[in-house]
């Protein structure tokens, strides 16, 4: 065990151990620890296997940052056991290596294939023979895998909860600054959401000062309500939205100000072997020693191209690490220098390392000065080999939401140039990390936030000035920090430039030597910033190894684009609630209570048949049938002026219908092309009930309203749709039913085809329409739908007597098709007019004044269409398939087939298709090409059941 | 001959679409006003306690709604004889409330200014309650609800899990979602899914009055 | 990628919310021909800049309304009730004042 004493700060709480089981064998942590900083407290330094070589790889940032500790946890994968909280009997696996992480089998494409495997290199060579690539692709996933995916979850571990959440501000980023932005911001009494990303606040400061301070900070805050998420991360921003994955739970926070205090990230140094278990991040290193109470090493080589990593040693020889020695990149070190002298520590001026050796882990850091030869190499013993290159400015969603970097000399990296609106920046992104600027810029930030949102005061207002005027001076005192690192240290081996995708120096320069010279084109190639570490360890080594192989400056070379998300998140965090919207009928119930099969219909689940379709509709040409059409639009249309409104938006008339009678309509484009039908209902002078089809409902209340929304017509519009239900009870004996159950006087005389009368039907008021689409006297009843059952019940039990039978969409399609209805959407597309649909009679071309269509209407009313639609039956029993070609005798396509159904009652196959025009007559033969058959049909212009209606009017 | 048969007046029960889930859930119903109501899940008590702690769901679906066309004249959400007299547009408004609480025709149509249809069964209810019911509704949501955006006593339309719908903050911790009738059942499924996550649970008419008193 | 826009009824709802109904364009009137009625129909202007054009609050109190927005930027302007709208704005290739769609006899 490598715990180092107890001392005050640590996380860890000794008397709870946490028992928990690591590829199958148990291991044993503290409550507070890491899966990470158990695992290594117990001794483990590989955690994972790399990606392409599978080479070993260890801790390196501990902060969630780097890819090289990702585990399936409870058999998800994605996690990253650094900063995974320790839970009693979790189950941890390692992801990427066969039959084990100590004993890896691609570990070969290491050994043998590194020379051989450039970018690009599966691509190139598995492409051929082509027929094969499914082949590989099996292998090489299997090869190259992040895991997988277990194939059944519980859908609570797959999915999230979306929260909406609107704030005014949203501070991203639980470090100093970010805290000081929320509290300055809360305090003038905004609505703020603070989110960090790591499971604690306090950011630098954990690691500095283990997190002294912070507590209180962030007590302070919550008593102000500010909304303080942990480990909860900022995955993008889209236009002032910010998706924020906290756990089991997505908050997408719509907030008026954003200041983005998202801190920098240390950046790795590029030697040969830089990816062995036991390099880690000086941070990293830190973190595991200050929080956790873990001995990272026992001695320790550290490299540093500024400041920090002299902190680390020296805080690292303050735990007990034996420090071998500190390379300094400099030629100057900073003041801890001295301190490390004191130590007996020396460093190493203008010092770097070249190569990290070892086995399974490092064992020997190779130093040498800046710029050396080989010869002055100097070989040091270590089992732990620190470095720090720096820190890059986490710009990543600031520059997605619009902001600009510029290269900095100074500083060796890309930072802020041009903050968007609506914009702030705090801390180490904006360029103000030192412990002097880091509270004012957050505090700044958080009152510029709050001032934008139309908070503050008078003194809030005069504290803007003195804080700008305290960071100017804290920047202008402020010597240059650090030095760029080289691009690569590296004289020979493996040096990653990309941890996640294994993309090393050379691949870089291979790339380079392909053409793919620019950086966003060697991103693309190489993958380099495309793995789970989205860049953050590997974008700004990439541009120094670009900019080293193009002879440019990183200035030259820029940045790729940021895109979200800013960090790996699994599909199903964006996946939403499985729950698809769904419309009923208020009869849906006793749909399922009869064993209907159920399918979607548009935006509805509807009955397509009660078992037998074929049976249903004979059974409404015997006895009756009654079917649920509550998913028909309904709008009520009234006004004094309804009238001639339908007369504009139908091309048929209606100004003259009469109270209590019924008319087909077909609603046109003003292209002239059939929109949707349906059948309009005069109720009294003012007041016209519309129907539409069950399809067009919305879009025809839609098109209604858009009409009406700049005239002068007084004219109101209801949409009843949801609120009425409807059923169609049809069949030689639905007079005798509806008769028994209705105190309307249904006798033919007294309520005669296309009248619609109002009264009582079982006890429910309604409104009963004389029509029907499916051949036989039929009554479409219309009614509260609160009442949709009591109705549904009370007829199917007076219809008992007769026979009986609900029917569904299927035995209607067959019913209407005998009578040649056209069902639109169906038997017409997009293009189809009422002159080509056989309907030229609904075109009213002599009426007065507009309507819409008209002028198109004209046009097609003096030519003949180039296809018409007509009925066929078929000299076989074959039933054609919808969308079947209609050829010519030459062979080339000239019509299609659009219905076609078997009737039971005819006894023959019936449909429904498009013609030429010049064939379209009763008794021509056609040819029908189905899936490379050829099919004789015989045309029909009339209907195939009751031609003249005589049954319907009886 | 005009629109009677949209009048709610029937002999025979009168159900919400949501009223199969209810049953599901272990809803108890008595009839009032014609109505099938769920008057609690056999556990009035605790449902009165997830009312105070956490968030129910009661479906009131058979609140009685009107729609006023015209120039009604109200400026804001009102609340007069116990209903919420609700402007959606300066020519268009939603009365709702208990039957009893409706206006009669005198009341809303002065000089025949206004034109009204009875819409009750356009718009099924669900009324959400308990000190986690804003959180519940932003599961599905995105209409800012907080008391400075969303008042009590305010109507928002807008898209609720995906549909058209309205909200009405009723309370410092009650609101009620209006939605059409034809995804009671997806709506349903959708605020159980939600609220259950969070401690909520389905609760009776008993337990929403026990929340009034 | 989810801008925002302000119902004129409703106040300010993700475009989610919202149909769509094209840039405003003029409707030839009777006697047109088939060139200037398929000009109409099937050709848009698509303008890169500032545009007026028809939106729909299908999810919350269904109303239509119009907007000016740069198609640039996805900056509007404003929203209003057709009757509240300024004159003034680019409305098509016809001349003459802000057209009724469909004329009212």
């Amino acid at each position: 065990m490598s715990r180092l004493p107890e001392h005050p700060g640590e996380r860890i709480d000794r008397q709870k151990v946490i028992r928990f089981s690591f590829d199958g064998k148990t291991v044993e942590g503290f409550e507070g620890d890491t899966v990470g900083s158990a695992l290594y407290a117990a001794g483990r330094r590989t955690f994972s296997r790399s990606f392409k070589y599978h080479r070993r790889r260890g801790l390196m940032c501990c902060s969630g940052q780097c890819p090289n500790c990702i585990v399936a946890v409870d058999g998800a994968p994605g996690a990253r056991a650094c900063t995974e909280p320790l839970r009693e009997g979790m189950r941890v696996e390692h992801l990427n290596a066969r039959p084990g992480l100590e004993f890896d089998a691609m570990r070969a494409t290491d050994l043998v294939g590194g020379p051989f495997t450039p970018p690009g290199f599966y691509y190139k060579t598995f492409i051929r023979p082509r027929r094969l690539w499914p082949l590989y692709e099996k292998v090489l996933r299997h090869a190259a895998g992040l895991g997988r995916l277990p194939r059944q979850q519980p859908e609570r571990m797959w999915r999230t909860e979306y929260r909406r959440r609107h704030a005014d501000v949203l501070v991203v980023g639980g470090g100093v600054a970010g805290l000081e932005a929320a509290r300055a911001a809360s305090r003038l009494g905004a609505d703020v959401v603070l989110a960090e990303e790591g499971p604690e606040l306090g950011g630098r400061r954990l690691v500095d000062e283990a997190g002294e301070g912070i507590a209180a900070l962030a007590q302070d805050l919550r008593a102000g309500g500010v909304e303080v998420l942990t480990r909860a991360s900022a995955l993008g921003y889209f236009d002032g939205i910010v998706p924020v994955w906290q756990g089991d739970t997505l908050h997408q926070v719509r907030a008026r100000r954003h200041v983005f205090a998202t801190g920098g990230i240390e950046q790795p140094l590029l030697f040969a072997g830089n990816d062995l278990p036991g390099v880690m991040l000086s941070d990293g290193a830190r973190r595991l020693a200050s929080l956790y109470s873990v001995k990272p090493g026992s001695r320790a080589v550290v490299v540093t191209t500024s400041d920090r990593g002299l902190h680390a040693a020296l805080a690292l020889h303050e735990v007990g690490v034996e420090i071998a020695a500190v390379a300094d990149l400099r030629q100057l070190s900073g003041a801890p220098a001295q301190d490390l002298g004191e130590r007996g520590i020396r460093v190493l001026p203008r010092h770097t390392v070249v190569e990290a050796r070892g086995g399974k882990a490092v064992a020997q850091a190779v130093l040498a000065p800046v710029g050396g030869e080989e010869a002055d190499e100097r070989p040091l013993d270590c089992d732990l080999l620190v470095v720090s290159g720096g820190s890059a400015p986490a710009t990543s969603l600031l520059l997605q939401a619009g902001a600009r970097t510029a290269y900095d000399a100074a500083r060796g990296g890309f930072a802020l140039s041009e903050l968007p609106d609506g914009v702030q920046a705090a801390g180490e992104v904006a360029g103000a990390g030192e412990p002097d600027s880091v509270a004012p810029s957050g505090e700044l930030a958080g009152l510029e936030a709050a001032h934008a949102v139309g908070l503050g005061d008078e003194r809030s207002g005069a504290r803007v000035p003195e804080l700008r005027e305290a960071l100017a001076v804290a920047r202008a005192g402020r010597p240059a920090v650090a030095v760029p690192p080289p691009a690569s240290g590296a004289r020979r081996g493996k040096c990653f430039a990309c941890l996640c995708e294994d993309v090393t120096s050379k691949d870089i320069a291979y790339s380079v030597k392909e053409g793919y010279d620019s950086i966003e084109l060697c991103k693309r190639y190489t993958t380099v910033t495309m793995g789970p570490c989205q860049g953050r360890m590997c974008q700004l080594p990439s541009i120094a190894l670009m900019a080293q192989e193009t002879s440019q400056s990183l200035a030259d070379v820029g940045t790729t684009t940021a895109r979200p998300p800013w960090r790996s998140v699994p599909m199903g965090v964006l996946a939403g609630r499985p729950i698809d919207p769904a419309k009923r009928s208020a009869i849906h119930g006793r749909h399922r209570d009869l064993g209907a099969n159920v399918k979607w219909a548009g935006d509805w689940r509807r009955p397509y048949d009660y078992g037998d379709p074929q049976a249903e509709a004979l059974a409404v040409h015997h006895g009756a049938g009654l079917i649920d059409v509550s998913t028909l639009g309904k709008l009520l249309v009234r006004g004094a002026e309804a009238g001639a409104f339908l007369d504009r938006v139908y091309p048929n008339r209606f100004s003259d219908l009469r109270p209590r009678r019924i008319r087909y309509g077909v609603v046109s484009s003003d292209a002239g092309r059939i929109l949707d039908d349906g059948t309009i209902c005069r109720l009294d002078q003012e007041t016209f009930y519309v129907t539409t089809t069950s399809s067009g409902a919305g879009a025809i209340e839609e098109w209604f309203s858009w009409w009406l929304a700049d005239s002068d017509l007084e004219v109101r519009l209801t949409d009843l749709t949801q609120g009425v239900g409807a059923v169609n009870l049809a069949g030689p004996r639905a007079r005798e039913i509806i008769s028994a159950v209705t105190d309307v006087d249904c006798s033919n005389e007294a309520f005669p085809y296309l009248d619609a009368r109002q009264g009582r039907l079982a006890g429910v008021r309604c409104l009963i329409l004389r029509i029907g689409f499916v051949g036989e006297v039929g009554y479409e009843i219309h009614f509260p739908a609160a009442y949709g059952e009591h109705v549904w019940d009370a007829l199917l039990e007076a219809g008992r007597p007769y026979g009986i039978r609900p029917f569904g969409l299927e035995p209607q399609r067959i019913l209407r098709l005998q009578k040649l209805h056209v069902l639109v959407g169906q038997d017409t597309d997009s293009e189809s007019t009422p002159f080509g649909a056989a309907m030229p009679w609904i075109v009213k071309l002599d009426k007065d004044g507009d309507f819409i269509g008209r002028s198109a209407l004209e046009h097609y009313a003096r030519e003949t269409p180039a296809t018409s639609l007509v009925g066929f039956t078929m000299s076989d029993g074959h039933v054609p398939s919808e969308g079947a070609v209609v050829v010519d005798e030459r062979g080339t396509p000239a019509g299609q087939v659009t219905s076609s159904r078997y009737s039971p009652v005819l006894g023959r196959v019936i449909g429904m298709a498009w013609v030429p025009s010049a064939l379209a007559r009763d008794g021509v033969s056609i040819t029908i090409s189905d899936e490379g058959q050829k099919l004789t049909a015989e045309l029909r212009t009339r209907p195939f059941y009751d031609p003249d209606g005589e049954v319907l009017r009886s | 001959m005009s629109l009677e048969f949209l009048t709610l007046d029937a002999p025979a029960v009168a159900r919400s679409p949501m009223e199969r889930q209810a049953r599901a859930a272990g809803a108890r119903f008595e009839v009032r006003d014609g109505w099938n109501v769920a008057v609690d899940y056999g556990a009035p008590e605790r449902e009165r306690e997830i009312c105070r702690t956490a968030a129910g769901w009661a479906d009131v679906s058979h609140l009685a709604k009107l729609e006023l066309q015209g120039d009604h004249g109200l400026a804001g959400v009102t609340r007069r004889g116990g209903a919420w007299w609700c402007p959606v547009s300066d020519r268009r408004a939603l009365v709702l409330g208990a039957r009893g609480s409706m206006p009669g025709p005198d009341e809303t149509e002065p000089e025949a200014r206004v034109h009204v249809v009875e819409v009750t069964s356009n718009f099924a209810a669900l009324t959400l309650i308990g000190p986690l019911a804003r959180e519940v509704v932003a599961r599905f949501c995105a209409l800012d609800l907080r008391p400075q955006a969303t008042p009590v006593g305010s109507l928002r339309p807008g898209s609720v899990a995906r549909q058209p719908g309205m909200v009405l903050r009723e309370g410092e911790h009650r609101f009620m979602l209006l939605f059409g009738w034809a995804i009671g059942e997806y709506m349903w499924t959708v605020v159980q899914d939600a609220a259950t996550h969070l401690g909520g649970g389905p609760v009776g008419q008993s337990a929403l009055e026990g929340a009034d008193a | 990628m989810s801008f925002l826009l302000a119902c004129p009824n409703c106040g300010v709802r993700e475009v989610s919310d919202f149909g769509y109904g094209g840039e405003i364009s003029s409707r030839p009137g009777a006697g047109a021909d088939f060139r200037q009625l398929n000009a109409y129909n099937y050709f848009r202007r698509n303008v890169a800049g500032v545009q007026r054009e028809w939106w729909f609050h299908r999810s919350g109190c269904r109303a239509w309304f119009i907007a000016e927005r740069d198609t640039r930027t996805n900056r509007v302007m404003f929203t209003a009730l057709p009757k509240d709208v300024p004159p003034g704005g680019d409305s098509g290739p016809a001349e003459g004042p802000e057209p009724k769609r469909l004329a009212v006899s």
